[in-house]
């Protein structure tokens, strides 16, 4: 019995077991993704354009992905289907562009490697973004440790004009 | 001023210094996350058929890691007016980061051409709004997703330097 009487399983049951708190943890994850979503179908029901979408028709369907063609460049034109998702590296050649149909599991085609080149190039701008973060952290991290340093160590403002 | 967390949800170390199974399985859960988020987003790499059904994986995977820092979000919440308060910045591009993610995967969702009409969901949301908004939360994450990992390297390497160093006999050094 507790201080109020209770019998042990009564305290334990008030506090939750682990399980009882996970649940409870995702039901309110779920409530808080549920409300993106119900924002982004409202977005589609209500306002349906995307920021930085022009009159001219700067982004293209073809084949059932999405095509971002930039309307005044060499290589591209409105409606030409491009460059699917995903980033090219710099003077790859190009990458996979997956025909009409239904697709097909074709995992011979990850070891290609034009294919190999996107994964490698998505993995270096990570890594790059990732390291400048650090460094900027760390920079700041040891900044401001020094600037602390010398504010203890300097010796007290002489405010006394008498 | 204390000193945060170096976690965001649990004790990283034992008082004997060693990592405890719950840092041990956030740090390879968000590996496995972070690998898996640079596969699916590399779709001239996976094609259709990965990208579709490990985008659907990792929309799952984030319910479980929203779901296992959930202390974290609540406690930087609740702090989010105090002056002093930490991590607003990494609240901040959470935020951002939870909004794109959930809409990547949405969007990505709503133009399946594999997963769903194998599942038998025929979605009649295939509109240029929503072939759009995956590209834009896609561009958005990628930049995000570093900044998410960059923010917390402390922990990290903290908790990867305990857990990779040698220890002979299991003694603690």
């Amino acid at each position: 019995m507790d201080r109020r009487g209770r019998p042990p399983h009564a305290l334990v049951a008030s506090v939750g077991t682990p399980a009882v708190k996970f649940l409870r943890q995702f039901a309110a994850v779920v409530a808080v993704v549920a409300v993106v979503v119900l924002l982004g179908l409202a977005w589609n029901r209500f306002a349906p354009s995307l920021p930085g979408e022009g009159p001219g028709g700067e982004v293209a369907v073809a084949a059932g992905s999405v095509a971002k063609a930039q309307p005044h460049g060499p290589n591209a034109a409105p409606g030409r289907p491009v460059v699917l998702r995903g980033k090219a590296p710099p003077g790859s050649a190009g990458i996979r562009i997956n025909g009409g149909g239904t697709p097909a599991l074709d995992l011979g085609d990850l070891l290609q490697p034009v294919n190999l080149a996107v994964l490698r190039y998505n993995a270096e701008l990570e890594a790059v973004i990732i390291g400048a973060v650090v460094i900027a952290s760390a920079s700041y991290r040891s900044l401001r440790r020094s600037w602390r340093a010398r504010t203890r160590d300097s010796p007290p403002v002489d405010t006394d004009l008498s | 001023m204390s000193a945060p967390p170096a976690t965001p949800s649990a004790p990283t170390t034992t008082r004997r210094g060693r990592v405890t199974g719950r840092a041990k399985l956030d740090f390879w859960f968000d590996a496995v996350l972070l690998v898996a988020y640079t596969v699916v987003y590399s779709y001239g790499f996976t094609g259709d058929v990965i990208h579709e059904w490990l985008g659907i994986g990792i929309g799952a995977a984030l319910l479980l890691h929203l779901t296992l820092h959930w202390d974290w979000v609540v406690r930087t919440t609740s702090r989010l007016l105090n002056p002093r308060g930490h991590d607003k910045l990494i609240w901040l591009v959470n935020l951002a980061l939870l909004f794109a993610m959930t809409l990547c995967v949405l969007s990505g969702i709503a133009i399946s051409r594999v997963a769903l009409p194998e599942l038998g969901i025929d979605t009649t949301l295939q509109t240029p709004f929503w072939f759009r908004l995956h590209v834009l939360t896609a561009e958005v994450t990628v930049g995000l997703v570093p900044v998410h990992v960059a923010l917390r390297w402390r922990w990290i390497a903290g908790v990867g330097r305990r857990m990779l160093s040698w220890r002979p006999w299991g003694h603690p050094r």
